[in-house]
């Protein structure tokens, strides 16, 4: 398995289902075209079937179908060109995708390494792209694409319209959400979402809010009527809030008046919406960070004396949350000097001083040089070479 | 590789069906229109209230009938409708080359999303953004996460534009950082590198000329040091004339004013922040870097682990195995990991140094001694035949 498999599944998905999308639009393009000729097709057919029919009257009738079928050409070439345009975009991604794949299999030059490390920093930056839009935070998000160009390896397109729904959402404005919850119909009723009902319950306890009581009533009949079996309970407390007045502070009536309830709307809306493009739970980057500080985690990140300043379970904020998690595996050990940060093995031995203390021996030996003895850097304990030892770590 | 191939095969597939399908679909209602008009010019050659001749109704009824099957197999028939299985091969492609459910080997990166943790994973998010230099974007971030307690300003965001300006082909920021340091730097190859990328953009901006005598000036000094790199630049100049062939392939990364930059921009974020005792990664990078490479290796194992006895393995406070991280993607504690119990070492159970030198844990240590039952207790070395009485080992610290 390599890193392309596990992580970048959504990288792909998500502009496929704009392209699935595209295609349903494209095939319905096809249907209502179809119909409108058909319909002119049949009036010039039953034109030529009446009696006495001019050539004027069917030239202009025959002008009809020309239009018509020039509209149908035009609209086609049209919702192709978005179909094969949506697909471009996988098209795209994946040969970004490529490009990490190939660096991996070929042998490690200098110059393909820092190939992989740029890569892997538009990765990064890949991430918190989908994580800010996926968090609602659409200006960063379009910021850091645009500061890295990114915009077509990210989905900030795809999401303008969240955006213009959840701003809508805030000015308390349901039009644009009821909208996209017809546009997607079908794909929500699959994952049995509330969203639209929870919409109409909103736009019906604004009615209330407003003491318009009798057009509620009317909404209620209109909208309500085809509730699905859980939903009747949340039809009766609408119900029972006619009797109440607006200012109630009977449950649940009470809560069902507040304010927060639009805030509540633009987070559902937010995990609906992001749902139906991603089949992740979670985005990348959390869970990247997750399983990359426990297996960074150490016991010895949590004491002052032992925190090391590059190690990022060590430092602060990311420590707090590196206390949680497990530690990583280790069955071989794998020692650094504490001076150099370089790897102690054959090379450069782990010598112990008589405090205990283990260090390289290339480091100790050029400490001899500059200073004539050994003083330990943790506890300013002062040797001399002959007293220190080696130690031998199978 | 692989998966990305898989998956392009059968993109492949779709982009070209869909595009000989908009040709065809063009020139099938092109024709049609044709024909329509064909038949409406004969119709008004004559004056607009003369009757219609029975076969011209026939004729135009005929065409009536075409139009109307033609069109409704675009719409129903095997047309567009049929290319439904090549779309939705993509996807499945895609679902199959890659894993779609990448968090469920990571139970507790939901915990990073609730309300308590969120904001310092925010913070380390806002923090990576500033190191990075990118002051607008975590301006903006900040204001609508509503973050606290980052600092705007860091040493590391100076560095990070030089850097930038580096990878975009410019040296003059970095040249200047590293001139202030030059007593720090003389062990390092940056400056050579710097002056080396200078020499060949003036090579390229100003002719070679320009070139030779910055070379002439600044190499002198590092030619001792970098020898056969040097000899390989001012060879280099040689492909820099306008008309000059293809360079041999060992020039050619030379040549590559991009490539060169990246190189150069990764040297100097690694010596400057040696220099400054920076971590070259933000906590963020480092942490997401050392995930990426945990990731795979657990959905490796949990596809082979459907079984119900290891599912044990999951525990809570170790990951299941080892992951090598790579050279820069970890290793950033020295971790000793006794050779006998296959362990880590812990306060309870830390490291002890045997007379003979060799280190086991002291769980270990004790095992041993119980197992010896002469008195007073003798215990042998593990590795060695070395003989001693456990409290003669000492106990050491690596870190």
């Amino acid at each position: 398995m390599n890193e392309i498999r596990s992580l970048e599944h959504s990288t792909l998905k998500v502009p496929y289902e704009v392209f699935n999308k595209r295609y349903r639009n494209a095939q319905r393009v096809f249907d209502v075209e179809a119909r409108h000729v058909g319909t002119v097709a049949t009036e010039v057919d039953n034109a030529t079937k009446k009696q006495g029919v001019t050539s004027g009257e069917i030239d202009s009738l025959l002008g009809g179908m020309v239009e018509k079928l020039t509209t149908m050409k035009r609209k086609a070439s049209e919702a192709i060109a978005e179909e094969v345009q949506a697909a471009y975009v996988c098209k795209k991604r994946l040969e970004h995708l490529k490009e990490q794949a190939a660096a991996l299999s070929e042998p490690s030059t200098p110059q393909v390494k820092t190939g992989l490390n740029q890569w892997r920093k538009v990765r990064l930056d890949r991430m918190l792209v989908e994580y800010f839009l996926r968090n609602g935070y659409y200006d960063s998000a379009n910021k850091l694409a645009d500061a890295r160009g990114l915009r077509e390896l990210t989905n900030v397109d795809i999401y303008t319209v969240a955006a213009e729904v959840e701003a809508e959402l805030n000015s308390q404005r349901t039009a644009r959400c009821l909208q996209w919850c017809a546009d997607n119909k079908s794909k929500l009723r699959k994952l049995n979402s509330t969203m639209e009902f929870k919409i109409r319950i909103q736009e019906f306890i604004e009615l209330v809010r407003e003491d318009k009581r009798l057009e509620a009533v009317k909404y209620a009949k209109k909208h309500f009527s085809t509730f699905e079996e859980d939903q009747l309970k949340d039809i009766q407390h609408c119900m029972g809030m006619l009797a109440f007045p607006k200012d109630t502070e009977v449950e649940p009536y009470r809560t069902l008046l507040q304010p927060g309830r639009w805030e509540a709307l633009v987070k559902q809306f937010r995990w609906e919406h992001s749902r139906l493009l991603h089949p992740a739970r979670l985005p990348a980057l959390p869970v990247a960070l997750q399983l990359g500080l426990a297996a960074l985690n150490t016991p010895q990140c949590y004491s002052d004396a032992t925190r090391v300043s590059a190690c990022p379970a060590c430092q602060p904020p990311l420590n707090v949350l590196a206390a949680a998690l497990p530690h990583a595996h280790v069955s071989h050990s794998r020692l650094l000097c504490r001076i150099s940060r370089a790897p102690l093995n054959e090379h450069n031995h782990p010598m112990v001083l008589p405090n205990g203390q283990v260090y390289g021996e290339k480091a100790l030996k050029e400490m001899m040089k500059e200073h004539g003895s050994i003083i330990c850097p943790k506890t300013k304990e002062v040797f001399c070479m002959k007293r220190v030892e080696k130690v031998y770590v199978m | 590789m692989d998966s990305c191939l898989g998956v392009e095969q059968d993109l492949d597939k779709a982009l070209s069906k869909f595009k000989s399908l908009n040709d065809n679909s063009s020139k099938l209602l092109q024709n049609i229109i044709d024909q329509v008009e064909e038949i409406r010019q004969e119709i008004t050659k004559h004056a607009d209230d003369t009757q219609l001749t029975p076969a011209q109704a026939m004729l135009i009824s005929d065409l009536a009938a075409t139009v109307k099957t033609t069109t409704a197999q675009m719409s129903t028939g095997n047309y567009h409708r049929e290319l439904h299985a090549t779309v939705s091969r993509v996807g499945k492609s895609i679902d199959r080359h890659f894993i779609a459910d990448y968090a469920s080997v990571a139970p507790k990166a939901e915990s990073f999303c609730n309300d308590v943790n969120r904001p310092i994973m925010e913070q380390a998010i806002a923090q990576h953004l500033y190191r990075q230099g990118l002051e607008d974007v975590g301006d903006a971030f900040v204001s609508e996460a509503k973050i606290t307690g980052v600092e705007r300003t860091c040493t590391f965001a100076l560095l990070q534009r030089c850097a930038a300006a580096l990878a975009e082909g410019d040296p003059s920021a970095a040249l200047n950082w590293a001139e202030r340091r030059a007593h720090e730097l003389h062990n390092s190859p940056l400056p050579f590198t710097l002056h080396r990328m200078q020499a060949l953009k003036l090579a390229r901006e100003q002719g070679v000329g320009a070139a030779i005598e910055y070379a002439r000036r600044q190499f002198p000094l590092h030619a001792a040091r970098h020898e056969r790199a040097l000899q390989a630049a001012v060879c280099a100049l040689a492909w820099c004339t306008p008309g000059a062939g293809p360079a041999p392939p060992i020039y050619q990364h030379l040549l590559d004013p991009k490539a060169l930059g990246a190189e150069a921009a990764e040297l100097f974020i690694k010596e400057a922040c040696g220099l400054l005792r920076l971590a070259p990664l933000s906590p963020l990078a480092g942490g997401v870097l050392a995930g990426a490479r945990v990731l795979p290796a657990l959905h490796d194992i949990r596809s082979k682990m459907s079984h119900p006895h290891v599912i044990a393995a999951w525990s809570d406070d170790e990951l299941p195995f080892e992951v090598d991280l790579g050279e820069d993607g970890g290793g950033y504690h020295s971790v000793f990991a006794c050779p006998i119990l296959r362990q880590q070492a812990s306060e309870q159970n830390p490291p002890m140094r045997l007379l003979c030198g060799h280190v086991i844990s002291r769980d270990a240590l004790n095992k041993l001694a119980m197992g010896a039952k002469v008195y007073p207790l003798r215990l042998k070395c593990p590795y060695c035949p070395m003989e001693q009485s456990p409290s003669e080992a000492r106990q050491i610290y690596f870190s």
